[in-house]
């Protein structure tokens, strides 16, 4: 098993049927020509009774419901790179061999591995709305026979045996050396090469020859390789333009599914996401995703692109969406013996960056205090995997109540006397103050011109019983939150 | 069909008959490390239940219960998410070490904190789910829809978190636990040690009883 091919049947149809959801189980037709000459190519399964040739008046009357389409090139184009794509996850040297169909070069991988990825790259087309089959065999032309008999994988590995029972039309024949061969009752392959093969040179030219030589698998040729994609990214429009979410996931999830396979035959992981959707009234909404948990699940990426789509009211309709992965390395780690690791990881970051979505990238995730005294100097940071064993307790536990932020803190007066907080008045709060303990003067980089900052901090302790933090700037005095 | 309940003990039993996922016992439960707090949940705050925490003023230790809690699921090798409504959390006031295991969501207001609590009540690698929604405008939340905390209850009672509820005034309804906080803790006990404060905490026990309370009764 040198070779692979991967083949999407009926593959202008799966083309529009992806891209287009009212489609789905319809019977519908492709049509070519205009006005009286227009025919049927091609026709869905569910349109009982149409078959390619038929003018499309007389498809219509034999099936009633029939929806007509033309070909659609970007469908096609899209379908083909997802085809690319899943090619590039068994072996890195593909070729774009026909519409629908690739031939991708095993040689040197390991057959038991290979067969389980077919498998699993059959199911991941399926997954993104591509029926597809897979055949390999020991040249390409066996590999391109294998994958049109394959329900849905087929691996040749006696080839005179699978070529035997084939029929003749596998191989291509003219329309002259059919009807000769039929002549002469060959209907099969593999009564084709029982008769000698100089002896069909001799009577059918050259071209018997090489026909004998296709029959009997025999055929190499040297594959046109294509370079795999270093850009992950999706454009697409929508003609019409859409004003509803439904219409705008649907296809979103088919660009992602491409972008995620393209992704992962690279050996890549996404880190980040970048969506635009583009107006009509020639404005942009952009948003950029910091995934916690870099990854290729389409899934994932679909939850916390609707998370945040749910929230979007744009001011025209949606004419264009661009959708860019930022590609990096997949996360390798061993976690301590110690430590607490996730029950479910994949739930864990999905659900971070579900929450980003909603609240922003910037709202979620673990605390760390940055290195200074100014007060209120916290960065959020990417959880952590695995958290570390506890330390032991400081040796300077913390003392009294804890204390709780006013965010923004409350401008307020504060009446003086005796150079302590007498009383306070801000829009939530008012009283005499019972107890004062102060102040404390923090002060840093006033070393920097412009940078520098200078508090002083108070605790009051209300008639109500709270104790509350006063602090005063050079701007006045504020409330900044209460001992709780 | 059976007869007709004449005791509380065979209205329950004729309920949870009928409501089996209602009679469903808590799912272990985490220790607070507030002394007062774990005796009067019966060992701390239950695993698929919601226990609601009424802060009736500033100053009664809502605050506190949350550093305790931060330090008890530290020790015990327990995640904790903590959905802050009114962004109050000052992690400057906890030690370092008590935040590693901590995701913090920081919300804008009363539809944030909703819509993440749905997410982070499913997500069973979180032992406490701590919604915090003092701050927030208490008419906004006295209005949030029962479905909502209905559909939160559900995914809290499919799962083992134990979620944490603090308010200002009650707002869950039907919750199997609501606790007062009513005593404001003096600025004179500024130097005691935060463990010890906790321990001093009195709770009022508005609503509840243990699961072994409900078998006896």
């Amino acid at each position: 098993m040198n070779y692979a091919v991967v083949l999407a049947p009926n593959f202008a149809l799966q083309a529009l049927r992806r891209s287009e959801a009212a489609l789905a189980n319809k019977p519908f037709a492709i049509v070519e020509g205009e006005g009286r000459n227009a025919r049927v190519t091609e026709a869905s399964e569910h349109a009982i009774g149409v078959e390619p040739g038929l003018a499309v008046t007389l498809a219509m009357s034999r099936c009633p419901g029939l929806l007509i389409r033309p070909r659609d090139p970007n469908a096609e184009s899209e379908v083909m790179r997802v085809l690319l794509a899943a090619a590039f996850t068994l072996a890195p040297r593909v070729e774009l061999t026909a519409e629908g169909c690739c031939t991708v070069n095993l040689q040197g991988a390991d057959p038991i591995q290979t067969e389980k990825q077919m498998h699993a790259c059959v199911a991941e087309l399926a997954r993104a709305g591509v029926g597809a089959r897979l055949g390999a065999g020991a040249n390409p032309l066996l590999a391109a026979y294998a994958a049109r008999c394959a329900e849905p994988v087929l691996l040749v590995s006696n080839p005179a045996a699978f070529l035997a029972p084939l029929p003749l039309s596998f191989a291509e024949p003219s329309s002259v050396h059919a009807d000769v061969l039929r002549g002469w009752g060959i209907k099969t392959l593999g009564q084709l090469t029982t008769l000698p093969k100089t002896e069909i040179g001799e009577r059918l030219g050259t071209e018997g020859a090489q026909l004998w030589e296709r029959a009997a698998g025999e055929t190499i040729r040297v594959l046109r390789l294509i370079e795999p994609v270093r850009t992950f990214a999706a454009d697409w429009v929508y003609e019409p333009p859409v004003e509803s979410l439904e219409p705008l996931l649907f296809r979103m999830r088919r660009f992602a599914e491409r972008v995620a396979l393209e992704l992962r035959g690279a050996g890549r992981v996404a880190d980040n996401l970048a969506l635009t959707l583009q107006l009509e009234d020639d404005t942009d909404h952009h948003r950029e995703f910091r995934l916690p948990e870099p990854g290729a699940n389409v899934d994932g990426w679909m939850r916390v692109l609707q998370a945040h789509l749910d929230t979007v009211k744009t001011e025209a309709r949606v004419t264009g969406v661009r959708l860019v992965a930022t590609p990096a390395r997949p996360p390798e780690r061993q976690d301590g013996l110690f430590d607490t690791a996730l029950r479910d990881p994949v739930a864990f970051w999905e659900n971070l960056a579900r929450l980003a979505a909603i609240v922003g990238d910037d709202r979620v995730g673990t605390p760390v205090l940055l290195d200074t005294w100014q007060p209120d100097a916290v960065a959020l940071t990417k959880p952590v995997n695995a958290v570390p064993a506890p330390e032991d307790d400081s040796i300077h536990p913390p003392r009294g109540l804890t204390f709780r932020r006013f965010r923004p803190a409350w401008p307020a007066d504060v009446a003086i006397v005796d150079a302590r907080p007498h009383a306070v008045e801000a829009v939530e709060l008012h009283g005499i103050v019972r107890v004062a303990r102060g102040p404390f003067h923090l002060s840093s980089t006033w070393w920097k011109s412009g940078a520098a900052w200078a508090l002083e901090i108070w605790h009051v302790e209300l008639a109500s019983g709270a104790t509350y933090q006063l602090s005063r700037t050079a701007d006045g005095w504020c409330v900044e939150g209460v001992l709780d | 069909m059976p007869s007709s309940p004449t005791t509380v003990a065979a209205l329950r039993s004729l309920l949870a008959t009928r409501f089996p996922e209602r009679a469903r016992a808590a799912v272990g439960a985490v220790p607070t490390e507030i002394r007062a707090l774990d005796e009067a949940l019966g060992g701390g705050l239950p695993g698929g239940r919601f226990t609601e925490i009424v802060s009736a003023s500033p100053g009664t230790g809502g605050q506190t219960i949350i550093a305790q809690l931060l330090r008890a699921t530290r020790r015990a090798r327990q995640r904790m998410a903590l959905i802050d409504g009114a962004d109050g959390f000052a992690p400057e006031d906890v030690p370092p070490d008590h935040l590693r295991h901590l995701v913090w969501v920081r919300g804008r207001g009363a539809a944030d904190a909703f819509s993440a609590a749905d997410i982070l009540l499913r997500d069973g690698n979180y032992s406490v789910v701590v919604l915090d929604v003092r701050g927030l405008s208490e008419r906004a939340l006295l209005k949030t829809p029962t479905t909502t905390w209905h559909r939160l209850r559900h995914a809290t009672e499919a799962g083992a978190i134990a979620v944490l509820v603090l308010s200002t005034t009650p707002i869950v309804p039907a919750v199997p636990w609501r606790l007062v906080l009513r005593e404001t803790v003096p600025l004179g006990a500024r130097r005691t040690l935060r463990s010890a404060l906790a321990d001093a905490f009195s709770v009022e026990i508005v609503r509840g009883h243990t699961d072994a309370e409900k078998k006896s009764a």
